[in-house]
């Protein structure tokens, strides 16, 4: 019998069971054994690679009729094995439903006795709107001040990429690093700051070529105290 | 050469002004001009239910919960955005270029450059973009030069390869304008290569058409390279 542990939080910030489930919903929903329903999203429902191979057959076929309700013509050269590729590839865009963080994090915390701030910045991150199936892609740039556990530093890109390779709204995708790092590491704080270029804003839509979306999430002494904050805001400028 | 292109037409092209070396392949050109004006404007409405049918599916398929906030009207958004991406078959170069052809008595170069493209890949459905640069030598007859963004437009909202689109605008040009030379670079990243694949982040790929003095006279060719800043 699996009881999924309670979410940690950190001093101050509101708890959140109850809130509405977001994206790694749907079937996976499961509930604890007080009833109450556990956001999945904390759950990482997984995707497996059977399931993927499973699913090619009818995303190649939606894919197909996607070609010809553009007009195009599926049989010629160039797009005979158009819906397989992009079913392959998206497949690989939606990869961060395979993964579990804590399968990824497991081995690489490490008891240190260090307290100063880490940062692991200029982290290339791909992914897509929810809204509109368009890449988003941009920078994230991670620190957190440790409590006697640091991770390994290519683990913050990887729970990057697990979060990243979704559906996501550059909001929930900052959260959901941030919060995975505080539950893995209860260190003093973690800041995530998100910044992005949106193809549903750049190529369609207002077509505004050079903007960039930029979202952070602040936790612990991060949230609390402004020198902190401040310093890792400056870090990650130069 | 006549200058309309009907779409159902085979067009065997001999230019007599310089691109006496340059025969379309017909064949390719058909298959392409079949394309020109694949889908009208006014079908796209009722072409939504089934794209949007396919998105519905393929998060399904994704493993993607259709039923939570963020993603119940993303089968129509999506489906929208496609068609967006490729209203590029709702034109031809004529629709857009037969009001804004002008005759000057201009013979140096003209150049429009960094221009914004975006287009989708027709391998992986994932856009590339990037920037265009173009360049002709006018032969009486001027072009607005909104225009040249604009046949960059038409041709680039398609399912695309970048050899392709490259050569589609330069031909589109010199069919309309019948300049002594027109000249397109495409310099573009590929999100197909750099978000999955070979994941490489910084790589850009060049593609160039050069088509009459462009072609022969290499002090014309490099004039154009140097003033579009290929550094």
């Amino acid at each position: 019998m699996d009881q999924p542990t309670e979410p940690r939080t950190l001093p101050g910030e509101p708890r959140e069971d109850g809130a509405p489930a977001v994206n790694g919903a749907g079937p996976g929903l499961r509930r604890s054994e007080a009833g109450c329903v556990m956001e999945s999203w904390r759950e990482e429902r997984t995707r497996s690679l059977e399931d993927n191979e499973r699913s090619l057959p009818s995303l190649a076929a939606a894919y197909s009729s996607i070609l010809r309700g553009l007009g195009e013509d599926p049989l010629r050269q160039g797009l005979v094995k158009t819906p397989w590729r992009a079913a392959t590839a998206m497949q690989f865009f939606t990869k961060g439903y395979q993964e579990k963080i804590v399968d990824v994090l497991n081995d690489a915390i490490f008891d240190e006795d260090h307290d100063e701030m880490v940062i692991v910045k200029d982290i290339d991150m791909f992914s897509m709107c929810e809204h509109h199936l368009v890449p988003i892609f941009g920078r994230v740039h991670i620190g957190y001040l440790p409590n006697k556990r640091v991770l390994g530093l290519s683990k913050l890109a990887r729970i990057v990429e697990i979060y990243s390779r979704r559906l996501q709204v550059p909001e929930r995708l900052t959260k959901q690093i941030a919060v995975a790092i505080t539950e893995a590491l209860q260190p003093s704080g973690v800041g995530v700051v998100v910044e992005a270029t949106h193809m549903c804003m750049v190529m369609r839509g207002v077509q505004k070529m050079n903007s960039k979306t930029v979202t952070s999430t602040m936790l612990g002494v991060f949230r609390e105290d402004p020198k902190t904050r401040d310093e890792f805001l400056t870090l990650i400028r130069t | 050469m006549n200058g309309h292109c009907n779409s159902n037409d085979v067009v065997d092209v001999h230019i007599n002004n310089g691109f006496s070396e340059i025969i379309i392949d017909t064949k390719k050109s058909t298959v392409h001009r079949q394309h020109e004006t694949s889908r009208k404007e006014a079908e796209d409405k009722s072409r939504l239910p089934a794209i949007e049918a396919a998105y519905t599916c393929i998060l399904r398929e994704l493993g993607e919960d259709t039923d939570r906030e963020g993603l119940l009207r993303t089968p129509l958004r999506a489906a929208k955005a496609m068609q967006f991406l490729t209203k590029g078959y709702h034109e031809t170069i004529y629709d857009v270029l037969n009001d804004a052809i002008f005759d000057e008595d201009h013979n140096e170069m003209v150049i429009v450059k960094d221009i914004d493209m975006f287009s989708l890949c027709e391998h992986h459905l994932v856009p590339f973009f990037g920037k265009v640069h173009i360049g002709y030598i006018p032969n009486k007859k001027v072009v607005g030069l909104s225009k040249l963004a604009r046949i960059v437009e038409i041709y680039s909202r398609r399912l695309q390869v970048q050899e392709r689109l490259t050569k589609q605008i330069a031909m589109g040009i010199s069919e309309a304008l019948q300049p002594l030379g027109v000249a397109v670079v495409i310099e573009a990243a590929h999100m197909c290569m750099v978000m999955r694949g070979v994941q490489k982040i910084n790589s850009r790929t060049v593609t160039s058409t050069m088509l009459g003095v462009y072609l022969e006279d290499p002090k014309t060719r490099e004039e154009f390279l140097t003033l579009t800043n290929k550094s």
